[in-house]
């Protein structure tokens, strides 16, 4: 119930702040699109030079994988690790420490702000991509129902994953380093690059052990209708898992960091 | 008997400072192997603050104060030693504690930027859990000492340094705490609104008696607001009493002032004290404390109606702090 009330009051006061920077927000869509756009546009020119497929994609098929992947993408989206370092940094953090409520919880709420606010704007950019490069979805029902607990654990997974990596600024005070190299992991191994079962047979087996997959990879490759039943119920399993496993991590680094926060530029 | 709304005991606090190399190798390898040196910020400092206090908590730049505030407010965890705030030990971060009090630190902002000051204050209400009827009060009491009206509905961003000021005030006073930790409250404010923010602090203790610990470079904050001063320096307590003990204790000398009607030679004033400062027939004399009340005596009876005015006062506070400072530099 408090939290509740905190809550609604925290949106109303996010989405103003979310409304005086629109042009922003776009720049950001556009950014989120690009990329998923290029590897769409390298992997349909490979799949028709090999005759039209490769691995047991269709040019189709690769569409429909980058348009969910690009929707996955933006709706699991964290950037907490990078907004905490600033805030440890300037002194931000202090005076919400102050405060009787965690401060991930701001977080939660600009996160979804964010996502609620950008979605309008980025459908109809992935209905002209998926027009565009003529996606081939094999989507059933039971998948769509499925898809929204596995879209859900894989955004708490990367919020929950964010801030395990933001509470290392407890130590570090910078921790862009280790957020770069963690955006090249999951760039590598969340499937932005290729789907999943299209990497080389020892990175496709690590990416299935770890978490990053369960990030992107697996609610788009559900939504596409890519997986079996089993294939889901096991991945969605293994994404639930990872989730309290980062969880625990996260509160364990973060009340340990809290011991040893200096409260430098506070 | 109540216990005192804080207490400090042994409190120290040390940082480990380790030389950080930029770039994603060292960073990694940085997390695994450090070389440290150890900094003692404050060492076993005690004090107690009673019911409704005001002290001044004084002491050249990193002397330690905003560490120890910042432990007190349970910002940080100390290296050893004890602190209650309320009973609470503060860096336990009860949520009872939390609601109870507040860190104002000058030059620092919680307020969202992007929207007026009273959205956000609307998300501290939910926050601190305020009734509608106890927000309105405290807003209402908060608008009215800092003439907040014309500023709540602008986007923060907008306002001017001091405007500002005044409105993170009202935000981290909203939830009527009844200990107050004030950081520097008025670095780089001008005069008017220094003295704005003074006022306002004295009017808040005395309606609300709560207890204040308060950091400033401005003596003249410390002179308005605290009869107690604390005077820390390299981590250790060198003071701690009425702040005209302070000067009594660490200046050994008083300041007679004295105006002539007629023009008296300087070399004829040396008998009495030290000649420092010689303005338009203003004398001022600088006296061994214990023969202040001699040498005034004396003075008048030589001088008789040439006396105008004549005052014996004790050395302006700044100098007595500095003075305090600069023999703690000999000795450490």
């Amino acid at each position: 119930m408090r939290l509740q009330r905190i809550y609604a009051a925290m949106f109303v006061a996010s989405f103003q702040q979310a409304a005086q920077y629109r042009v922003q927000a776009v720049l950001w869509l556009l950014m989120a699109v690009v990329r998923p756009v290029v590897f769409l546009a390298a992997w349909s020119a490979a799949a028709n030079a090999q005759g039209g497929s490769i691995g047991g994609y269709t040019v189709g098929d690769f569409a429909a994988y980058y348009v969910c992947l690009t929707l996955v993408s933006q709706l699991t989206m964290a950037w907490d690790a990078y907004d905490f370092e600033w805030e440890v940094r300037q002194g931000r953090l202090a005076p919400k420490l102050l405060r009787p409520l965690h401060p991930v919880h701001y977080t939660v709420v600009e996160n979804i702000v964010y996502k609620v606010t950008t979605l309008p704007a980025l459908l109809p950019a992935l209905v002209l991509i998926a027009w565009t490069f003529q996606a081939h979805f094999q989507t059933q029902p039971w998948q769509l129902v499925v898809f929204v607990p596995s879209v859900v654990a894989a955004a708490a997974l990367r919020f929950v994953f964010g801030w395990f990596i933001a509470s290392f600024a407890f130590w570090t005070t910078r921790i862009h380093a280790i957020m770069h190299l963690y955006d090249r992991v999951v760039f590598l191994l969340a499937g932005q690059v290729a789907p999943l079962s299209l990497l080389p047979a020892p990175l496709a087996l690590l990416s299935y052990a770890l978490p990053f997959g369960y990030m992107l990879w697996a609610p788009a490759e559900i939504l596409r209708g890519g997986m079996s039943f089993e294939q889901a119920m096991l991945t969605l399993g293994a994404q639930l898992v990872w989730l309290v496993l980062s969880w625990l991590a996260y509160v364990v680094v973060w009340r340990l960091g809290l011991r040893q926060f200096s409260a430098v530029g506070a | 008997m109540a216990p005192p709304p804080i207490r400090v005991r042994k409190l120290s606090k040390v940082f480990k400072v380790h030389e950080r190399e930029e770039g994603l190798l060292p960073t990694l390898r940085s997390l695994f192997a450090r070389r440290f040196t150890e900094i003692a910020a404050v060492k076993d400092v005690d004090f107690d603050l009673a019911e409704g206090e005001i002290v001044g908590f004084l002491g050249p730049n990193g002397a330690g104060k905003t560490t120890t505030l910042k432990m007190l407010s349970g910002l940080l965890f100390p290296t050893h030693g004890e602190a209650t705030v309320l009973g609470h030990i503060p860096w336990k971060r009860d949520r009872e504690l939390l609601q109870a009090i507040t860190l104002v630190m000058g030059n620092r902002s919680q307020l969202i930027w992007d929207i007026p000051a009273a959205d956000s204050m609307r998300v501290l209400q939910e926050i601190f859990q305020l009734p509608e009827d106890r927000y309105r009060r405290s807003l209402d009491n908060l608008t009215e000492l800092l003439e907040l009206e014309p500023l709540l509905h602008k986007p923060v961003r907008n306002l001017s340094l001091g405007e500002r000021m005044k409105v993170e005030f009202a935000a981290a006073l909203i939830h009527e705490p009844r200990v107050l930790f004030l950081d520097e409250p008025t670095i780089g404010l001008d005069v008017t609104m220094q003295s704005r923010i003074r006022r306002f602090v004295a009017e808040y203790n005395q309606r609300t008696g709560a207890t204040i610990l308060l950091t400033s470079h401005y003596m003249d904050d410390v002179v308005a607001l605290c009869k107690r001063v604390i005077v820390i320096h390299h981590g250790q307590l060198l003071f701690d009493g009425a702040l005209t003990g302070l000067a009594e204790r660490m200046a050994p000398y008083k300041l007679i002032r004295v105006s002539f009607a007629a023009d008296v030679p300087v070399a004829h004033l040396e008998q009495y004290g030290e000649p420092i400062q010689r303005e338009d027939g203003r004398v001022t004399l600088r006296v061994d404390r214990r023969l202040a009340p001699d040498r005034t005596a004396l003075l008048v009876r030589d001088f008789g109606e040439k006396v105008v005015d004549l005052t014996l006062e004790d050395p302006p506070i700044e100098e007595v702090i500095e003075g305090v400072f600069a023999r703690a530099e000999v000795l450490a």
